[in-house]
C-alpha cells in the first residue's frame, strides 16, 4: 500500500471515527455491545469452569488462556478486518456495485464501510482477560513463550478473517451465503473457548480439520501450556497453529480475488 | 374473507424460505451440526461429574439439545427480505404499514404467528428425529408432556411480545443497532439459551426470576427435564401468564404511540 493509499485509509476512517460519534448514544452502546458480547463468552467459560473443574485434564488457570487468546485475536479481527463480516449484506444491498466503479481496491472499501465502534469494548473486555490469565498463570513467561502469544493472537485474528473472507467469497457468488457468517460467529464464541479433548474424537476432528475453530487459541494455548501432546493432532501441527493463521489469510484473499473477478451483479 | 387474508399475510417468510432451497439446506445441516455439538459438548463435560446444579447428564443433554431445537423457532433470516422495522424506519417505508387496509399491530402478528409455526415444523421434526436416534429423553409422563406444551405455548406468547418490544424501540431512535443487540443478547443470555440458568449463580438466578425472558425458554424445558417438579407447575404457568398479560398491554400502549410519530410525505 503506497503511502497516498495509506493517507486515504486514515483520512476516511477518521471520517468513519466522526460519523459514529455523530449518535453520542448508539457510539457508547456499541462500546458496551462490544464489552457485551465478549463478556457472555466469559460467562460462559466460568460457568463450565466452576461447575465442571479440571475440564479436559486442564488447570482453571491454563483453561483461562484459552479464551483469554481467542477474545483478543476476535477484538483485533473486528477492529482491522471485521468488516467483512458484513460483506454479505453490503452484496446484498448491491454497494459492490458501487465499489466495482471506484478506484479503490474493493476489499479495502468494505473495510472502510464504517468504524467497528464495538471493537473497542472487544478488546478492552479481551485486555483484561488476559491480563487476568496471565497473572494467574504458572508458567514462566519468558521472552520465547511471549513472542509465541502475541504469534498466536496474531494468527488467530488472521484466521478468523480467513473464514469470515471465505462466507464473503461465497456471498458474492450466492448471497445467502451471508447466513452462514452469523453460524460462524456463534460457533467461534461457544466452542473456541476451552479446551476441545472434551468433546468425543469424530468432533474434536471436525473443529480441527472441517472448520479450524481449534487452530484459533486451543492449539497455540496447549502448546504454551504443556498440553501439546494430548490434543489429538500432531506436535507440531498444533505448533504452527499462528503459522497456518497466515497461510489461510492469504488463501482466502486469493479466493475472494477469485471469487470478485467472477462476480456478475444483481443484473447478471 | 379476513381468515384468507391472514393466510396471505401468515405465509409471507414461510414462502421466502421455501423458494431460497439453499437457505433450507443451510438451515437442516447447521440445526444437525448444532445439535451433535451441543450433545458432544454436554456429555463429554459430564464424562467426570455426577449431576451438578440439580440436572443429571441426561438431563442438562436434552435440555441443551431442545434449546437448540427451540431457537428455531423464531429464526428467520426477515433481514434478507427487507422487513424488519428496523429496516422499514431507516428506508421511511414504515408509513407502508399505515395505508393499508390492515393494521400494521395485525399485519405484525400475522407474520409473526406464520413464522414461528414455520418454526414450530422445523422444531418438531428435529424433536421427532432426537427422540429417535436417542438424543433426547422423552417426557417422564403424560403430564409432564402436556404441561410442558401449555408451558411452551406461554413461552413462545411471552417471546413474541419480548420481539415485538424490541422492534418498537425502533420507532423511538434512529440509530438503535447496538441496543436491540444488546437485547437479544439478554434475551439469550438469560433464557438459558446459551447454558440452563441452573448453572448460573443464585443471585443471577433470583435476579432472572424478575424478568419476562426466563419464561420463553428456561421454564418450558426446566418442566419437560424435570428439574421444576410438576407441583412447581401451577405457579410457573400463572408466571408466564402474567407476563403475557402485562407485556400485551404494554405493546398495545406503545403501538397506539408509535402511530402518532410516523408521518406520511412529509406530514
Amino acid at each position: 500500500m503506497s503511502l497516498k493509499a495509506l493517507r486515504i485509509v486514515w483520512r476516511v476512517t477518521a471520517l468513519n471515527f466522526r460519523a459514529q460519534m455523530e449518535y453520542r448514544t448508539e457510539f457508547l452502546l456499541m462500546i458496551a455491545i462490544g464489552a457485551i458480547w465478549q463478556v457472555s463468552v466469559i460467562v460462559f467459560a466460568t460457568v463450565l469452569l466452576s461447575r465442571f473443574a479440571g475440564m479436559g485434564g486442564w488447570d482453571s488457570s491454563d483453561v483461562l488462556l484459552i479464551p483469554a487468546t481467542r477474545m483478543l485475536a476476535h477484538g483485533l479481527f473486528v477492529l482491522f478486518l471485521g468488516r467483512m463480516h458484513w460483506a454479505g449484506r453490503q452484496i446484498q444491498e448491491g454497494r459492490v456495485d458501487i465499489y466495482l466503479m471506484r478506484p479503490m481496491p474493493v476489499h479495502r472499501q468494505i473495510q472502510l464501510a464504517f468504524f467497528p465502534t464495538n471493537a473497542i469494548g472487544d478488546l478492552t473486555v479481551a485486555a483484561g482477560l488476559m491480563v487476568g490469565a496471565l497473572s494467574r498463570s504458572d508458567l514462566d513467561w519468558t521472552a520465547g513463550r511471549i513472542s509465541y502469544l502475541v504469534a498466536a493472537v496474531v494468527g488467530g485474528m488472521l484466521l478468523e478473517a480467513a473464514l469470515f473472507t471465505l462466507v464473503a467469497s461465497a456471498g458474492l457468488r450466492f448471497p445467502a451465503a451471508d447466513y452462514w457468517g452469523r453460524w460462524l460467529e456463534e460457533l467461534l464464541g461457544t466452542f473456541g473457548s476451552y479446551p476441545l479433548n472434551v468433546l468425543p474424537r469424530a468432533v474434536g476432528g471436525f473443529l480441527t480439520y472441517g472448520l479450524p475453530l481449534a487452530f484459533v487459541a486451543y492449539f497455540p494455548a496447549a502448546v504454551l501450556t504443556g498440553h501439546g501432546h494430548t490434543t489429538g493432532v500432531p506436535y507440531w501441527l498444533a505448533a504452527s497453529a499462528p503459522l497456518l493463521g497466515l497461510l489461510a489469510y492469504l488463501g482466502a484473499r486469493l479466493v475472494w480475488r477469485w471469487s470478485l473477478r467472477h462476480y456478475t451483479g444483481i443484473n447478471g | 374473507m379476513a381468515a384468507l387474508h391472514a393466510w396471505r399475510a401468515a405465509r409471507v417468510t414461510p414462502l421466502g424460505e421455501l423458494n431460497a432451497p439453499p437457505r433450507m439446506t443451510a438451515v437442516a445441516l447447521r440445526l444437525t451440526v448444532q445439535v451433535v455439538l451441543v450433545w458432544s459438548l454436554w456429555r463429554g463435560l459430564y464424562a467426570h461429574t455426577g449431576t451438578t446444579a440439580g440436572l443429571s447428564r441426561d438431563q442438562a443433554v436434552t435440555y441443551a439439545v431442545l434449546a437448540v431445537l427451540a431457537s428455531r423457532l423464531r429464526e428467520l433470516d426477515q433481514y434478507a427480505g427487507r422487513d424488519t422495522v428496523l429496516q422499514h424506519m431507516h428506508f421511511g417505508t414504515i408509513v407502508y404499514w399505515y395505508l393499508r387496509p390492515l393494521p400494521p399491530q395485525r399485519y405484525y402478528a400475522l407474520r409473526a404467528a406464520g413464522e414461528q409455526l414455520y418454526g414450530l415444523a422445523w422444531a418438531l421434526t428435529g424433536y421427532v428425529v432426537c427422540l429417535a436416534a436417542g438424543v433426547v429423553e422423552p417426557p417422564r409422563s403424560a403430564a409432564v408432556a402436556g404441561v410442558f406444551a401449555l408451558s411452551m405455548l406461554l413461552g413462545q406468547w411471552v417471546l413474541y411480545y419480548v420481539m415485538l418490544v424490541l422492534d418498537q424501540l425502533c420507532f423511538w431512535t434512529i440509530r438503535n443497532t447496538a441496543a436491540m443487540l444488546i437485547l437479544l443478547f439478554a434475551q439469550n443470555l438469560l433464557s438459558g439459551v446459551y447454558a440452563p440458568l441452573w448453572f448460573f449463580p443464585d443471585w443471577f438466578v433470583t435476579m432472572s426470576a424478575f424478568l419476562p425472558f426466563q419464561a420463553t425458554l428456561s421454564v418450558p424445558l426446566s418442566l419437560y427435564v424435570g428439574r421444576i417438579p410438576l407441583s412447581d407447575a401451577a405457579f410457573q404457568l400463572s408466571v408466564q401468564a402474567g407476563w403475557v398479560v402485562l407485556l400485551a398491554l404494554f405493546t398495545r400502549l406503545l403501538w397506539r404511540r408509535a402511530a402518532r410519530r410516523v408521518i406520511s410525505q412529509g406530514g
